[in-house]
């Protein structure tokens, strides 16, 4: 058993750390006010070259391992979960099928831009009655000659108001639920595919989110994302586990600025003559935090590894996806209480840990749904 | 062109410092990076090749110490790095290492010396002018803006009357002020490269330069702590009087 990073591991999430400790951490509020991305930033970030972080090097990546894919998620989202979310969505579930079944005019024209930055991808599987539930997709995909019918609205897309590309979730039969979806890849400007309604987040606030409707949009051949129809879920489990880890890496970065923001109150504010980390019930808390922090990192990290060996730990994901979400939520509450009222004012960060904690309660699967799967699993085990 | 930038590992601005008991030694938190200022004067290195071509070579002078440094500068875009790595400087003073970098710029030539106006642990500000004088080179400290001439720069730095603007012929040495160029963040394929990066190495005596003998430290004293916050109520005139009283005489400012 061997807890320890590799030295290039380490050295990477130094380089990291100080990347975000330069450009994002300085421009959080901003980013969190404006609900935008500054135009400057996703430059200069981008520019850096960490988003083909987890492909080939002939693509311009750096062929990363899981584990040191999540500290690079972990580290971004230590600095702002909006501009985390904007980078990964062009990094991981935006470009993976174009990377795995997009023909080379497709990659050239969509996957090497979206690494370098100079294009956004998305991902849509949300609509209004499915999420959680892809059996229940009804964005249609219908045969015609030479290619596809696409016809449906998708909601709760990140970075889809902004996207050049989108891999949307469609189904050839409603009626076959699973059996039936297949994944397209839809470029802006096609006829018929048009943003839709903007949605106002509370929290994670940065990249533009929203609908993304689809009215009779033909696309040929070559963008059904798949070596035959009806593999949709398939293809997803191979990068469900990654997908929920890093949720849960996100979760742990978040966690770490607030329970260090936490901290450093609880050492300054003094309450009756001394520190209030200095009374019993906050250090309490700080307790709790992190040991709940150390938890949810062994947990990531571990998931992470098996990844990493080739295994399928779906059910671990799954729980460390839901532990490490559930412990940032409590950091974030604790943080706010550590603060008194300041942590209900917006000059304080306090409020935004709050606020972007939870939104990843609902990425990679709602918790109530985690749950009902996991606990599936184990009871299924005998 | 070929530029020379000296620069320093020194710890990490966020690293633990702890004076020893009795104050014979002090630990420092092994998180190391490269010097505040030296990382200025890598930027500014690499803007001048930018503008007039050549190379930027990082150096760099101690006892198992400089390659982190060394590593940064080459993340950033240095084209190479050197280091005098020699255990006979451990402990060194400020001229033994100057002694040591002024000898390898030596052995090497080059157009153009930069160095960081001072490092951030101990805040010396010696080795520019000490391998400026060693080298026989004109000397510029604390420049806030530079541009390159042929065989010769025009640099900036600021005074207690302003902006004071001069020329100097090549070969020069000039130390960064911030505000010279801002630095950027490394291109993580430039850093990955980078640590794996092994410099070359020389010693004193390849250098043909004799050991130094190491600087006695008589003892080591944390900063004093700040004494308790004396808060003043009443009408603003009272204040204002009881104030300059305590500054005048308990403070001792005025």
């Amino acid at each position: 058993m061997d807890f320890r990073l590799t030295e290039e591991q380490e050295f990477f999430r130094t380089a990291v750390a100080d990347t975000v400790d330069r450009l994002i951490l300085p421009r959080v509020a901003e980013i969190d006010e404006a609900d935008a991305i500054p135009a400057d930033l996703w430059r200069e970030f981008t520019g850096l070259g960490y988003l083909g972080l987890r492909y080939p090097e002939e693509l311009g990546g750096m062929n990363a391992d899981p584990v040191t894919c999540m500290l690079f998620y972990e580290e971004l989202a230590r600095g702002s979960v909006g501009f985390a979310q904007a980078v990964i969505m062009n990094m991981l579930m935006g470009t993976h099928f174009l990377y795995r079944f997009g023909s080379p005019a497709l990659r050239e024209r969509c996957l090497l831009p979206a690494l370098r930055g100079d294009k956004i991808a998305t991902m849509c599987f949300t609509e209004d009655q499915s999420g959680s539930d892809l059996a229940s997709t009804r964005t249609l995909a219908q045969k015609v000659d030479g290619g596809w019918v696409l016809t449906g609205t998708k909601n709760w897309i990140t970075n889809g108001p902004t996207a050049d590309f989108a891999t949307v979730l469609a189904t050839t039969d409603p009626a076959k639920g699973m059996k039936a979806l297949n994944f397209f890849l839809v470029e802006k400007g096609t006829a018929g595919f048009r943003p839709g309604q903007l949605l106002h987040k509370l929290g994670a606030r940065g990249p533009a989110c929203g609908e993304l409707v689809l009215e009779e949009v033909f696309v040929p051949e070559e963008n059904l994302l798949g070596e035959e129809p009806g593999k949709g879920v398939a293809y997803l489990g191979e990068i469900l586990n990654e997908v929920r880890c890093m949720t849960g890496a996100m979760a742990l970065g978040m966690a770490r600025t607030a329970y260090a923001d936490g901290l450093e109150y609880a050492r300054k504010r003094q309450a009756f003559g001394k520190p209030i980390g200095e009374y019993q019930l906050i250090r309490a808390k700080i307790a709790q935090m992190a040991t709940d922090l150390e938890a949810a990192r062994l947990m990531v990290y571990w998931v992470a590894w098996m990844i990493g060996q080739g295994q399928n730990p779906r059910k671990e994901a799954a729980m460390a996806k839901m532990f490490a979400t559930e412990a940032c939520l409590k950091v974030a509450d604790e943080v706010t209480r550590i603060y008194g009222a300041n942590g209900f004012a917006s000059e304080y960060g306090p409020q935004r840990y709050f606020r972007d904690a939870r939104f990843l309660l609902y990425g990679g699967g709602t918790h109530e749904i985690i749950q009902d799967f996991v606990g599936r699993e184990i009871i299924r085990e005998r | 062109m070929k530029i020379a930038v000296l620069v320093k590992e020194v710890p990490d601005l966020e690293a633990l410092v702890k004076v020893a008991e009795g104050g014979a030694s002090v630990e420092v938190e092994k998180k190391r990076c490269l010097s505040f200022f030296d990382e200025i004067a890598v930027e500014a290195a690499l803007r001048a090749k930018a503008a007039r071509g050549g190379s930027v070579v990082a150096i760099s002078a101690g006892a198992g110490t400089g390659v982190e440094a060394v590593r940064r500068a080459l993340a950033m875009g240095a084209d190479g790095a050197l280091l005098v790595d020699d255990p006979a400087l451990g402990g060194a003073d400020s001229l033994a290492v100057a002694r040591a970098l002024a000898a390898l710029c030596r052995r090497e030539g080059f157009d153009l010396v930069l160095a960081g106006r001072q490092a951030t642990d101990d805040e010396a500000g010696l080795i520019g002018p000490m391998v400026a004088e060693l080298l026989g080179l004109p000397c510029v400290i604390g420049v806030t803006a530079l541009e390159l001439e042929d065989g010769a720069a025009r640099v900036s730095r600021e005074t207690d009357r302003g902006t004071e603007v001069l020329r100097t012929p090549l070969p020069a040495l000039l130390t960064a002020e911030k505000g010279l160029a801002e630095p950027r963040v490394p291109q993580v394929m430039g850093l990955m490269k980078a640590m794996r990066a092994q410099p070359p190495k020389v010693t004193l005596a390849e250098l043909g330069l004799e050991a130094p003998a190491p600087t006695p430290v008589a003892g080591y004293r944390g900063p004093a702590k700040r004494p308790p916050v004396k808060l003043l109520e009443g009408e603003p005139a009272t204040v204002a009087a009881e104030l300059v009283k305590s500054l005048r005489e308990e403070a001792r400012v005025l």
